[in-house]
């Protein structure tokens, strides 16, 4: 581990360059050194075999000449001659065995004067003389001189001296073996190898002489051809050859001598070299590790300390930031940039945290806040601390998004920057957290059983109900709040808190001000939320039916009118009212595809030869969600095309508050489909505030006036100068008037003398399916429409 | 071998022909010898001499005859003896000398002696008697013992003059010291007529070492 943490680090790769470069030298210093002293060496050697091959020569020379010196006695001994002028063999013969035993000549000959062997004295037989047919003549040649044959795989040194009585009356000739008494002379002499070597007529040698040991010896009989230098086990032997044979087989003198023996003392010295170089290699890494450590030993901590910043831990100072150097100047400005990453850190956090606006933590925050406090419970044990629950709850200021359309966002923000500041104060306990928890919820984390809990809220609602006064104006606010218990209604946080939540809708529903969390409550979120699905299955599975409620023109006009209304017949439920799935469809935005479906439904209906005979126009409500999606004219336009039906033949419905959640897209979208020929109505007007001013320049050519002023017209109430007004007005812009929640007969002749176009409602015709539809216009329907009929005309 | 005279078989001619030989005695002849080398160059120092029954006859010991060693050498180097004559081998050295011969005409060894020893050697059989001395091996002579009063040796221009010689056939013998030991005489027929003018005979010797 301590060797992996080595690898690439800063000490290894200093101690690595240094001691890498110092080896290069030493090397090639040792190089150099190697390489001259085995020149030298090999010099020294040349020289010492120079010298060995003259005093070697010399040997041979003496050795000649000790055996001319014993033959030239014999030559000139008195008795001897007498005896080979008598003929007397035998003499002759003891005379030259006792002459040669004595000088140690291996052969001895007597000659005649015609150089034929008269009588020999050797051990050595047949091959001796054919040697000797070759050695004489050589010999005559050169009397005084000595030559060198082989015999017996032995050379041998021949020597001749005439036998004088006076005159030369023959010759005695004596050999003597070049032997391993002469090697060993030498060797004693000179302290050089001797070896002999025999050619064996083939390539090879025979080496019958030498003072080498039994290995190099073995090596040097496997050598052939001219040799320089031998290679054995015990170094590099030098070679000198010196030639013996003057006549027949080749043989010659190697002188050998050791190379290692001549380094050996400068091997020494090497050693003494080699010993320095490690002391110096040694010293060297102690001696960087040493300086390394200085730098690195600092780089490590200041590692350490970035791992620690990584992890978000910037509470431990640097150290090493006194240092003066650039350790120092480095440690110093990591510290530096240690303060300004945790304030950096502490200000993003906060603002992750807390809620810019009120300054109260945020969604996160109460979230982790109750994860915490959670723990926090559950380790401790539940009963440890006094207080053994938790309360969460869940606030949400009713009507808020009017008070944001009325007064404006501005002042929507400082009213909850003073709903905060109220709440604010009742997180006494230590732990208890109030938060925003959206939009206009807050939530609140307190540590207090079920009647604290209920206290709570009871103070909150009635702090509310003062109301809050700015800028001379009061706003009366009311709060929906949901409370969940801990352990009582759920374990966990996320549980809690929807909990809460759920309870919050459920008060906001039951129009109560506080609720706690109630399973039943749950079912009914439950049902919320298995809506999608179960509208989704209904508009595949053909639950959903289009209805119609019919319109009936109040003075002679052509053509009979409906508004299309949507109908779930769900299964287990029975027929689901609007009110419980449209606001839910348009949350969600399921509603585009209801729209679609009723859209091309009535098409189909309109494509009928009953509605073509009627010339019926049906309106088709339009949501908010259906104005922003950019498709819609096509998506219109293409179904049009696909029944053949004409644009004319629909009313588009748009509630104001559709078109003010995104004034230019709407307004982009409305004259798109008026360009394209559908007619467009204002549904509910008078709910909204939008002006008819602004209305006037949107494409429409129909404004329905909102049930309850129609109603508010039996009480004999203001209402019906509003909707008497609210006609001619439209009627002055070009616009017709249809007046909707028409439930008494008495408004139908009211709103007739209003000069009102059209009428919708109860006392009309209820919504009924579309087949039903045509019965009522020939039935019912006719006794409104006498008038309206066109073949009445 | 060893001797290469066939003085025996001259013995037996000698006795047959010895009438012969008076009857001639009256009227002499010289005969000149040119000895040269087969290159043409004269030969000095050669011995030649003529052999005959009758010359055997007449041959005569020769009085007063020395091989004196002088500077450590034979005085002279060759000397031509007719057979039983009796040398004297006087040392005129300051050192002593001790003269031997090993050859089958005369062995014979002086001990080592100073000034003449007394008694002189006999030289009774033909032949060639190398001497050499076994105190100084570089001293060499030689004798040539023949059996016949017609010897001589030559000179420097490689002539030697055969004087007085009856007329007669004889063998005419060339020996040189150059020639090896025991090497047989260069010999050839040499007819010696009445007239008195000199005959001019010439011998080519080869095989003589230098």
């Amino acid at each position: 581990m301590r060797l992996a943490s080595l690898r690439g680090s800063l000490v290894a790769r200093l101690v690595g360059v240094s001691l890498l470069l110092l080896l290069v030298v030493q090397m090639a210093g040792f190089a150099v050194v190697q390489a001259s002293i085995e020149r030298n060496a090999r010099a020294q050697i040349g020289r010492e075999l120079d010298t060995d091959e003259r005093v070697w020569r010399r040997l041979v020379q003496q050795e000649a000449d000790r055996l001319r010196q014993g033959s030239a006695l014999l030559a000139a001994d008195y008795g001897f001659r007498a005896a080979v002028s008598s003929d007397d063999m035998p003499t002759i013969e003891s005379a030259l065995a006792n002459h040669g035993a004595r000088i140690g000549a291996a052969v001895t000959a007597l000659l005649d004067t015609q150089l034929k062997v008269r009588v020999m004295s050797s051990e050595s037989g047949g091959a001796l003389a054919q040697t000797l047919a070759d050695v004489i003549p050589a010999l005559t040649l050169n009397p005084t001189g000595s030559q060198v044959a082989v015999v017996n795989g032995l050379p041998h040194q021949f020597v001749m001296v005439p036998l004088r009585a006076p005159v030369v009356i023959g010759w005695v000739l004596m050999g003597f073996p070049i032997g391993q008494s002469m090697a060993d002379e030498m060797r004693q002499l000179l302290a050089v190898d001797v070896a002999v070597r025999v050619s064996d007529g083939d390539s090879g040698y025979d080496i019958p002489v030498s003072t080498l040991s039994r290995s190099a010896l073995l090596r040097l009989s496997q050598q052939s051809g001219a040799l320089q230098e031998l290679r054995t086990a015990n170094g590099t032997l030098l070679v000198r050859s010196s030639p013996l044979t003057s006549v027949g087989v080749y043989s010659e003198a190697l002188l050998l001598r050791s190379v290692d023996e001549v380094v050996a003392p400068y091997r020494q010295l090497q050693w003494l070299l080699a010993v320095i170089t490690a002391a110096g290699l040694f010293l060297v890494v102690v001696g960087n590790i040493a300086m390394a450590r200085r730098v690195t030993t600092p780089l490590r901590s200041l590692l350490a300390a970035t791992r620690r910043l990584s992890k978000g831990d910037y509470s431990v100072a640097m150290e090493h930031t006194r240092r003066r150097d650039e350790i120092g100047k480095l440690a110093r400005s990591f510290d530096h940039m240690r303060l300004d990453i945790a304030r950096q850190q502490g200000e993003i956090r906060d603002l992750a945290y807390r809620d810019r606006l009120t300054g109260l933590p945020n969604r996160e925050r109460f979230r982790a806040a109750l994860v915490d406090a959670l723990e926090q419970r559950s380790r401790t044990g539940g009963a440890a601390s006094g207080v053994s629950s938790l309360a969460v709850i869940m606030l949400d200021l009713d009507r808020f998004k009017h008070v944001n359309d009325v007064l404006g966002y501005a002042c929507g923000d400082r009213l909850l920057q003073a709903v905060a500041a109220l709440l604010a104060p009742l997180a006494a306990a230590p732990g208890d957290t109030v938060a925003r928890h959206g939009g206009n919820e807050f939530a609140l984390l307190l540590h207090c059983d079920r009647d604290g809990a209920m206290a709570a809220a009871v103070h909150i609602a009635q702090s509310l109900e003062t109301p809050i006064h700015f800028d001379d104006q009061n706003v009366d606010l009311s709060a929906s709040m949901g409370i969940a218990l801990w352990p009582e209604h759920a374990q966990d946080a996320d549980v809690l808190l929807s909990r809460a939540e759920i309870a919050m809708y459920g008060a906001k529903r039951h129009t109560s001000v506080a609720l706690f969390y109630d399973p039943a409550l749950d079912l009914a979120s439950a049902q919320t939320l298995s809506l999608l699905g179960d509208l989704r299955h209904a508009l595949e599975h053909g639950e959903l039916r289009v209805f119609l409620q019919p319109k009936v023109a109040l003075h002679a006009q052509s053509g009979a009118a409906a508004e299309a209304l949507l109908r779930w017949q769900h299964p287990q439920r029975g027929l689901v009212p609007p009110m419980e799935f449209i606001p839910f469809a348009e949350q969600t935005g399921f509603v585009r595809h209801l729209t679609l479906w009723i859209f091309e439904q009535v098409a189909a209906l309109l494509a009928q030869p009953e509605a073509r005979a009627l010339s019926l126009r049906v309106s088709v409500n339009l949501s908010t969600r259906d104005l922003l999606d950019p498709e819609l004219s096509t998506r219109l336009s293409s179904i049009l095309e696909k029944y053949a039906v004409a644009p004319e033949s629909f009313c588009l419905e748009i509630t104001e508050s559709a078109i003010m959640d995104d004034p230019q897209r709407a307004e982009a979208m409305l004259n798109r489909l008026a360009g394209l020929g559908f007619k467009l109505s204002i549904d509910d007007f008078g709910t909204g505030y939008s002006s008819l001013a602004y209305l006037k320049r949107l494409p429409v050519s129909e404004l329905k006036i909102d049930k309850s002023f129609v109603l508010g017209m039996l009480a004999g109430t203001g209402d019906v100068q509003i909707v008497r007004s609210t006609i001619d007005l439209a009627h002055n812009l070009g616009l017709s008037v249809v007046a909707e929640g028409v439930e008494e007969g008495s408004l139908l002749d009211q709103l007739r003398a209003m000069n009102c176009d059209e009428a919708q409602g109860y006392h009309i015709g209820r919504p009924m399916p579309a087949q039903d539809y045509f019965g009522w216009q020939s039935g019912p329907g006719a006794a409104f429409g006498a008038s309206a009929t066109p073949s009445a005309e | 071998m060893t001797a290469s005279f066939r003085w025996q078989s001259f013995r037996t001619v000698f006795l047959a022909s010895v009438c012969a030989g008076f009857s001639l005695a009256g009227w002499t002849t010289p005969v000149e010898v040119s000895v040269r080398d087969p290159g043409g160059r004269p030969v000095a120092g050669a011995i030649v001499f003529l052999d005959s029954a009758a010359a055997r006859k007449a041959v005569q010991p020769m009085q007063g005859v020395e091989m004196a060693q002088e500077k450590k050498k034979f005085l002279p180097d060759v000397l031509a003896i007719t057979i039983g004559t009796e040398v004297l081998f006087p040392n005129h050295d300051a050192v002593r000398h001790q003269v031997y011969s090993f050859s089958p005409a005369k062995k014979f060894e002086l001990k080592l002696y100073k000034g003449t020893p007394s008694a002189p050697v006999l030289f009774d059989v033909p032949g060639v008697v190398v001497l050499g001395c076994n105190i100084h091996d570089l001293m060499v002579g030689w004798i040539l013992v023949v059996e016949t009063p017609y010897f001589a040796k030559t000179d420097a221009a490689g002539s030697a003059i055969l004087a007085d010689v009856p007329p007669g056939s004889y063998r005419l013998h060339a020996w040189h010291p150059g020639l090896a030991v025991g090497a047989p005489t260069h010999e050839q027929a040499l007819v010696v007529g009445a007239e008195r003018a000199a005959k001019a005979v010439s011998v080519s010797l080869g095989g003589l070492t230098p």
